[in-house]
């Protein structure tokens, strides 16, 4: 079998990665990461707002869109194309590409996805990995607050699973 | 992809009163991605997310001509929701036709 090594390499000029070690089955860290359900409860910081709509369709093709409400009504679309998953390893989406593996249309920093978790004793090293363009592309997701936003996420995320044990 | 897929992503690109908005404005005319985002107050990553889910249901189209995005409406795409809803409506329709018959038919009998 590949190692994921074989598959990406992270630049950190590039690349960002945010590793946690979360007390909890790994089968538990796989369903807060694909369902419905789990996801609209930790992607979005609470005090930024919240999940209004989620689809994933963990296979490779499928859909992936979470919609988020701000506190001000407005409404925010991300949408995006699975391209790998394997259950309790990995998940991989891009948001180079429209579902269906069509060629995407934007003018947004578009970047892919690594989620990837690994039983480590009782618990599950989980590292979500978000590949960029160029440095210019990880430059503005920094300034933006889209780097701070995903690790409140991971955070929240964690203690969704902890909270699901 | 099936016909319900496409109705899917039309329906859902019409579920949102931003993108409502970008339509009507485009029903008038081709306009770049500035002049669409004129009208929010929104941060540009956040409106051009919208111009993405307009795009991948095939509502409209763009074009980059250097670095400035056009977009304009796709007329047949709309036919999808138009088609959904003439079908219920003519069901419906044909539904208050019988009904009425049949209050005559009481009628009638009386």
């Amino acid at each position: 079998m590949n190692t994921m090594s074989e598959q990406f390499t992270i630049n950190p000029k590039l690349d960002f990665a945010i590793e946690r070690f979360i007390d909890a089955p790994t089968r538990l860290v796989w369903d807060a990461l694909t369902k419905p359900e789990h996801i609209k409860e930790w992607y979005m910081p609470r005090a930024w707002g919240r999940v209004s709509r989620t689809e994933l369709d963990a296979r490779p093709g499928g859909i992936f869109r979470i919609d988020i409400a701000l506190p001000n009504g407005q409404e925010v679309p991300n949408l995006g194309c699975v391209l790998e998953v394997v259950p309790m390893e990995r998940l991989v989406w891009t948001a180079m590409l429209f579902p269906g593996y069509r060629p995407a249309v934007f003018d947004d920093i578009p970047i892919t996805a690594i989620m990837t978790m690994e039983q480590e004793g009782s618990g599950t090293r989980y590292v979500f990995t978000a590949l960029h363009r160029n440095e210019a592309d990880l430059q503005a997701n920094k300034a933006s607050g889209f780097y701070q936003g995903t690790e409140i996420a991971i955070d929240q995320f964690v203690e969704h699973v902890m909270a699901m044990k | 992809m099936v016909q319900s897929a496409v109705a899917d992503d039309v329906f859902y690109a019409l579920s949102n009163s931003t993108r409502r908005k970008v339509l009507e404005q485009l029903a008038v005319g081709p306009a770049t991605v500035s002049e669409l985002a004129a009208p929010f107050d929104m941060k540009l990553p956040s409106f051009v997310q919208h111009l993405s889910v307009l795009e991948q249901s095939r509502l409209v189209k763009s074009k980059k001509e250097g670095r400035v995005r056009t977009y304009e409406i796709v007329p047949d795409r709309f036919r999808v929701a138009e088609d959904w809803l003439s079908a219920r409506r003519q069901l419906w329709e044909a539904r208050l036709d019988r009904f009425d018959q049949y209050v005559k038919q009481l009628k009638e009998k009386e």
